[in-house]
């Protein structure tokens, strides 16, 4: 595992390699994330927990604390994720309200920021900005949201309004949206007349102690960095490389300094997986367990059906990718946040040339892939540390956001063993920086 | 699909007719924001009084995440949000309410109200319903709720790791619920909660707002309210008790800020001299129990089923492999 800088990334001035007007803090803030649907969780082992009790969420936000983590944070999607018509079977799928759940998690926890994971196209505003600032009230300022924008006719199905948004609009809605929250959050009277609904409300709750919620927005798009460059606090990136942070970076900062925000303004979470063991050797041999049990047969097999758009069961998960073309041209993608469409027909045959090239099984290119989309980070303890302190001194990421692959015992070793050694090096803060999650993560009041 | 999973009404007069069912005594706490700091410690002192439920009304926070922050800092205490079925998203709604129910260990109860102050629609860009259409839809969204609450089977998750089989959708069903202001596909995005469908209360105050179908057939029972703004005097609560067909009696009005906690425990001892009202509930019992509503089975419809679009083929050779 190497951890030299790769010269292409210093393209500015020596003492600014990223942006001129980016200065790096140089610390690393992390939050939790329990994603509560999602392949990486692992539930096939006796000490996987439950996923809805109430005791896995305590004892997970317990360790992060413990652990000085800035943020706890709670996935969200509106409908269960559906496979060929049929909901999904083989993922951990089912979870609480994200924002209940944090409720209660307020009142168990000292320090810790609470964000939600809430939707703008399937809320009303004004209910959900008044339940996001009940949260910070009742935290003392620990707050967050995480603004997605989820817009389909199939999520709306379970909606008043039904799938009513253009998938081009969704972000000028979410600006409106959050404008409308924001006016709430201020006492202000709300008059609000859009493209689809008017809104007339006046907000009635006293600022919390950070002022108001902290914005999150969760969303790679062009439109969805712009987006967190007007009005978000933190943006989750999904890259886990250093060159794919670095440019990231770039692009935000350019972004916020044309909006006209300090560079600073938008601090970059990208969203990781840490394997971690006391040796390399280890290390390695863990990245194959934990995949074997993220990815058996049946998950690889879907996973190519979701592309080919057709039944692939008759194929052996351990032979190589089927040699026949997808049924339809653009994919029906098992459904659901984070999924992306591809055209299919290109992309099976990329995909097939890829592991012939590799010599990859159905299972071996699955489980590769898998690992390649999470931003992961494996190695030794001591690896892992070095590895994060480049990225910190670099300044291009403000911290991770941790999807633990076990619950709830999934960050004991980050917090054991991780954070200690990036204690002793600097870059991660050994007390809260005060008592509400603006202060822990550094932003300026709102 | 059978008529009392989805009418529990039918279960009340039955567990009636059983006798010993005294009413629960609550006490009513506005989520006002100047509650905030002493909140953690009423909903303690008022389990420790010896009460047996709050009931949360609108002060301006939420009350169905005033009631789940008070769920882990008490054991016994049913926690009842008294919230709006209308100008609300009836799938948001139902999947709040049931994971409270999941966070409190199945303490998680519904006191229905339907919204008729006209600032209400105008939050979320909608028109005023009139009294009637306003009863209509509170009737819908309960049993839509009721519809998300039972759509999945106690064991949907079977982590068959033979199968590589987290949830059977053969145990999960659609809410598919067409009403003439919503519609709603389900099934739930949370699984089902600890109680299965979770006891659905209307205060005296509320129904003339939400229409007498759903406070006479389709709620679970009455809350009777007793208003001890002008003091809280036994004889005479006793007197409002005596023959009172309620399952809930809720203290309103109730002086948070002078000694609220002396006088509860006062009045909790007095009426249960008198055997007035039910015995404080024990560690891991549930809402319905304590309120002597029977268990709510869940009831599956093949009509529902999530894999009914399942192609047999496959379904023949997954039975195949997994015998
Ligand atoms: C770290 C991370 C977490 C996310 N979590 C969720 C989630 O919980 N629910 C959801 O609907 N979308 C989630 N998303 C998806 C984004 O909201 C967004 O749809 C996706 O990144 C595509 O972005 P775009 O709309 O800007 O193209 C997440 C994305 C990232 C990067």
């Amino acid at each position: 595992m190497t951890t030299t800088q790769s010269p292409s990334l210093a393209t500015g001035p020596a003492e600014h390699p990223i942006h001129p007007e980016h200065t790096p803090t140089g610390q690393l803030a992390f939050g939790a994330f329990f994603q509560g649907v999602n392949s990486s969780t692992i539930w096939r082992l006796p000490e996987s927990g439950d996923q809805v009790a109430w005791e896995s969420f305590e004892a997970l936000v317990r360790t992060a604390e413990r652990g000085r983590f800035a943020a706890f944070f709670l996935g969200e999607g509106l409908r269960l994720r559906e496979h060929r018509e049929v909901p999904f079977e083989l993922d951990v799928a089912g979870r609480p309200d994200a924002q209940t759940l944090l409720a209660a998690l307020a009142g168990v926890t000292e320090r810790i920021g609470l964000v939600a994971t809430q939707n703008t196209t399937y809320n009303d505003p004004v209910d959900l900005a008044r339940r996001l600032q009940t949260l910070d009230l009742l935290s003392g300022g620990r707050a967050g949201w995480n603004i997605v924008t989820t817009d389909n006719a199939w999520t709306g199905e379970n909606f008043r309004r039904g799938g009513y948004l253009d998938h081009e609009d969704r972000y000028v809605h979410a600006e409106a949206f959050v404008e409308v929250a924001e006016q709430y959050w201020r006492g202000e009277q709300i008059t609000h007349d859009g493209a689809h609904y008017s809104v007339r409300a006046q907000g009635d709750l006293p600022r919390s102690a950070q002022g108001r919620p902290v914005l999150f927005q969760a969303g790679a798009s062009p439109a969805g960095q712009d987006f967190a460059a007007r009005t978000s606090d933190v943006i989750f990136s999904p890259h886990g490389t250093l060159e794919a942070a670095v440019e990231f970076r770039r692009s935000i900062v350019e972004r916020t300094v044309a909006a006209g925000r300090d560079a600073g303004s938008v601090k970059i979470l990208p969203g990781a997986e840490i394997i971690l063991a006391p040796t390399e050797a280890e290390a390695e041999e863990k990245v194959r367990w934990v995949r074997d049990l993220q990815i058996g047969p049946e998950q690889a097999i879907a996973l190519l059906e979701q592309y080919w758009g057709r039944d692939l069961s008759a194929f052996d998960p351990d032979g190589p990718l089927p040699d026949v073309a997808p049924e339809v041209v653009e994919s029906g993608v098992t459904r659901g946040a984070g999924f992306q469409f591809a055209k299919a027909e290109e992309l099976t045959r990329a995909w097939r040339e890829e592991a012939a090239e590799k010599g990859q099984s159905i299972l071996e290119f699955a489980r590769a892939r898998s690992g390649a989309r999470r931003g992961t980070f494996t190695g030794s303890y001591d690896q892992v540390a070095e590895r994060l302190v480049e990225f910190a001194r670099l300044g291009a990421i403000d911290g991770l956001n941790i999807t633990p692959w076990l619950i709830p015992s999934g960050l004991d070793d980050i917090v054991d063993e991780l954070i200690p050694r990036l204690q002793e090096r600097g870059v991660y803060p050994t007390e809260y920086a005060g008592a509400t999650l603006r202060e822990n993560l550094g932003l300026p009041p709102g | 699909m059978t008529d009392t999973a989805l009418h529990p009404g039918a279960e009340t007069a039955a567990a009636r007719e059983a006798g010993s069912n005294l009413p629960v005594l609550a006490v009513d706490l506005v989520a006002d924001p100047s509650l905030l700091s002493r909140l953690a410690e009423l909903g303690r002192g008022l389990e420790e009084a010896g009460v047996g439920a709050v009931t949360i009304s609108d002060g301006g926070l939420h009350p169905i995440h005033v009631a789940s922050f008070l769920a882990p800092l008490t054991r016994t205490l049913g926690l009842l949000p008294r919230t709006d079925a209308i100008y609300v998203e009836p799938f948001h709604l139902a999947t709040q309410l049931m994971s409270l129910d999941h966070l409190s260990h199945g303490r998680a109860g519904w006191l229905l109200t339907a919204e008729t102050d006209p600032a209400a629609p105008a939050a979320v860009g909608r028109e005023v319903l009139g009294l009637e259409a306003t009863a209509r839809e509170a009737a819908d969204v309960l049993e839509a709720a009721r519809l998300v609450w039972d759509s999945w089977a106690p064991d949907a998750v079977v982590k068959d790791t033979s199968r590589g089989v987290y949830v059977d959708a053969a145990r999960l069903q659609y809410t598919d619920v067409e009403a003439s202001t919503f519609s709603l596909r389900g099934p739930s995005i949370t699984p089902r909660s600890p109680q299965g469908l979770l006891p659905v209360l209307v205060a005296d105050t509320d129904r003339p707002a939400v229409g007498e179908r759903v406070a006479t057939e389709l709620a679970d029972g009455r809350v009777l309210d007793v208003d001890v703004s002008a003091g809280a005097h036994p004889d005479q609560i006793a007197e409002t008790l005596e023959g009172a067909d309620a399952r809930l009696v809720r203290l309103v009005g109730l002086d948070l800020e002078a000694d609220p906690l002396g006088t509860v425990t006062a009045l909790v001892a007095a009426l249960r001299e008198r055997e007035l009202i039910a015995s404080a509930a024990d560690e891991g019992q549930s809402l319905r129990e304590q309120l002597g509503l029977a268990i709510a089975e869940h009831a599956p419809d093949p009509e529902r089923r999530t894999d009914r679009a399942r192609r047999t083929d496959l379904t023949d050779q997954t039975r195949e492999e997994s015998a």
